[in-house]
């Protein structure tokens, strides 16, 4: 995190104003979250019940989804139910107030692809709405190549630009993860539970002792720094596309 | 319920009041039924005797010629056996008077030899029942012998008299007993209720009088006593804990205060302000993660759900999280090590039934425990022990330890050792893990951990139930 210049994030890859759709009967915090989603490039509407929410979803094509997981009168997995079984297939974000493993798993179980536990970063929000957008790339894959880093599935080996950067099988397990979501922002949460599958908040810099650890391999003296630090939100993996 | 209502109960609405008259009830039943009982034994005594009498005497005089019959009938009549045989009367073949004091035939009387009862309606006098006895005697005639009943009237009359005269005073006694012992149950209950409405009016001091617990009602109120004791102990811990929540989040709060204040108050350029907020943001986060940490407690402790349990295997976890911890620990300048064999046959034996994103919990924070207060040089273990049936984790480390008079204290919630007192966190790690443990069954104990006496160290030691493979639900 100390040398890497601190980057106002601008999403370079998304496409062009991708259309969100957020339903959140807090108008307060709506207002807040819309303002800010469309300072950084989404077209975002906004209801605030889950009966509009689901006429919205229904009649209009959004890319994504972000919705409240307590709505008043139709809930938010209700809401998701009812979607999935109109063949309406964008990706839903859960937003809840309630943190506990079980909501978690039954938030997803109904169809939501991601869940987040309120309150939340903007910068998380983002970085998960991006995760969303942008699927990864194709995942039968045996090689992954991504700027000057060359990655072997099979082998498990990864090169860059010829000379062999010997990972630990985590280390490897952070970077293929890295190198399938490359110029976009991750977070620690997502690194946590997407590469190690865990669900809970440490007391300490756990994740950036990892990065840190994977980055003094992979960016050696004299080379390009390809993976940086975002401040306040979390690490990218910046190359050249 | 106030006290001026339970006293406009009185007495007579007492469970002793009510069973003493039960008592009563039960009491005059018997005695009804005693009395009856001697009534129809007398009377069946005194029908055998008075028949007895009369075929005695009937016997005797059938032997009689008819002329010393007849003198017999007329002295019996006029003479001294009148208490015996209160009337005889002798009677030709068309039952027409001859001899004594039986001036009419009785009607419906049959000359058979057997006592028949007769009740006589003579038109100047007060219809009365008899006993009589009619017998052929020579010289074709039929003699009658009657026997009053006035002897059994006369029983009855006692009877009657000593039943009703008993009863009397039985039952009074037996309701006055009543009335003394219901009126002490009231007291004993009144006090109570003056004690609960004290208890009720926020005096949680109070106590019912319990004394040794001799009877049922002081044994119930030893039993509201300790509920009591136990509801206070909780009252305290709640006040404790929400005390300690509002200082916990005042600390970090007051500083965003203080922080917008001085920020607003003059001018200032934007990278100063672009710190306050910053650093407000993260006074705020402090503020979340105590809240998050409180309201996950409350939901594990409240909720004992346990829909996420699974088979989780307790040396793969394990083995997982040290590879997670494992450089933050070389960063710290810390030894990590497993102890627990890495071979299939121990691995197969560690299964457990359980949460594993609770217990991975679990794990984490003991770690995050030993990093924070082991300093650099120090080692971590995680080892187990197996018993048969269970096994016992050991987290262990060469830190500052927990002194043993504070090792209870630590489980609590937001305490935080003296010498802890500089190191950032919510105070609430451990509470977390003790609510996961106690869903899952496991106890948590402290003991010293592998360092020297001077830096003992600390380690946390579960036991945990191991299960079959099979195990379901």
């Amino acid at each position: 995190m100390t040398s890497d210049q601190s980057l106002s994030f601008a999403p370079p890859e998304v496409p062009a104003k991708a259309r969100l759709l957020f339903v959140e009967d807090d108008d307060t915090l709506a207002r807040e979250v819309v303002e800010e989603l469309s300072a950084r490039g989404f077209a975002v509407s906004h209801v605030s019940t889950g009966q509009a929410g689901l006429d919205a979803a229904i009649s209009e094509s959004y890319d994504l989804m972000v919705l409240d997981r307590m709505l008043p009168l139709l809930d938010g997995l209700s809401v998701i139910e009812k979607l999935r079984s109109q063949n309406v297939q964008s990706p839903v974000l859960v937003l809840s107030a309630l943190s506990a493993v079980d909501d978690r798993v039954t938030g997803l179980k109904a169809g939501g692809d991601d869940y987040l536990t309120k309150p939340f970063a903007m910068d998380e929000l983002v970085a998960r709405i991006e995760a969303l957008l942008r699927r990864p790339n194709d995942t039968r894959a045996t090689t992954l190549r991504v700027g000057p880093l060359d990655m072997d599935l099979i082998d498990r080996t990864v090169m860059r630009e010829g000379r062999e950067i010997e990972l630990l099988p985590r280390e490897f397990r952070l970077l293929e993860y890295l190198m399938r979501r490359p110029n976009q922002v991750l977070t620690r949460t997502m690194l946590l539970e997407d590469v190690w599958n865990y669900r809970f908040i440490p007391q300490t810099n756990l994740v950036d002792v990892h990065i840190g650890k994977l980055r003094r391999k992979v960016d050696g003296p004299g080379e390009t720094p390809l993976i940086h630090s975002i401040r306040g939100s979390g690490f990218m993996l910046r190359v050249a596309l | 319920m106030s006290l001026s209502e339970n006293s406009r109960f009185g007495i007579f609405r007492t469970a002793t009041f009510r069973l003493t008259l039960a008592f009563v009830a039960a009491i005059i039943c018997g005695m009804v039924l005693q009395f009856v009982l001697l009534f129809v034994q007398m009377t069946h005594f005194e029908a055998e005797r008075s028949s007895g009498i009369l075929h005695r005497e009937a016997d005797v005089l059938v032997q009689e010629t008819p002329e010393r019959l007849e003198y017999q009938v007329r002295e019996r009549a006029t003479n001294d056996l009148r208490v015996v045989i209160n009337w005889v009367g002798l009677f030709d073949g068309h039952y027409r008077h001859i001899a004594g004091d039986l001036k009419s035939w009785p009607e419906g009387l049959v000359v058979d030899g057997k006592v028949h009862r007769l009740t006589l309606s003579p038109t100047d006098d007060e219809p009365y029942e008899m006993r009589f006895l009619a017998v052929r005697v020579p010289g074709g005639r039929v003699l009658v012998l009657a026997h009053s009943l006035h002897l059994l009237s006369e029983l009855r009359y006692m009877i009657r008299r000593g039943a009703l005269l008993s009863v009397f005073p039985v039952v009074m006694f037996a309701l006055l007993t009543g009335v003394v012992l219901s009126h002490r149950a009231l007291a004993r209950v009144k006090t109570m209720h003056e004690a609960i409405d004290r208890i009720m009016q926020g005096d949680v001091h109070e106590r019912l009088p319990a004394a040794r617990e001799r009877d049922e009602l002081e044994r119930l109120a030893g039993s509201v006593n300790r509920m009591l004791d136990r509801l206070e102990h909780l009252m305290d811990e709640i006040r404790d804990v929400g005390n300690d929540i509002a200082h916990d989040l005042r600390t970090p709060l007051s500083r965003v205060r203080a922080r917008l204040e001085r920020a607003t108050s003059s001018p200032h350029d934007a990278d100063y302000l672009n710190s306050v907020i910053e650093r407000a943001t993260l006074d705020l986060d402090q503020c979340f993660s105590v809240i998050t940490a409180l309201l996950r407690i409350g939901e594990i402790e409240n909720g004992r759900r346990r829909a996420g349990f699974a088979q989780v295997n307790l040396g793969d976890l394990v083995a997982d999280i040290v590879d997670l911890y494992e450089p933050i620990a070389e960063t710290n300048g810390l030894v990590l090590t497993n102890a627990i064999a890495q071979d299939p046959a121990t691995s197969e034996t560690m299964t457990t039934f359980g949460d594993r994103d609770l217990l991975v919990e679990v794990l984490a924070n003991l770690f995050d425990n030993a990093m924070k207060f082991t300093p650099a040089g120090g080692r971590v273990t995680v080892s187990a022990v197996s018993t048969p049936g269970a096994i016992r984790l050991r987290v262990a480390d060469t830190g500052i330890g927990i002194p043993e008079a504070e090792r209870e204290a630590v489980l609590g919630r937001f305490y935080r050792s003296d010498k802890s007192r500089h190191v950032p966190g919510s105070g609430l790690g451990l509470s977390l893990v003790m609510a996961i443990l106690r869903l899952h069954g496991v106890d948590l104990a402290i003991a010293d951990g592998d360092g020297s006496p001077e830096m003992p160290g600390c380690a946390f030691e579960m036991v945990f139930q191991l299960s079959a493979v099979s195990e379901g639900a």
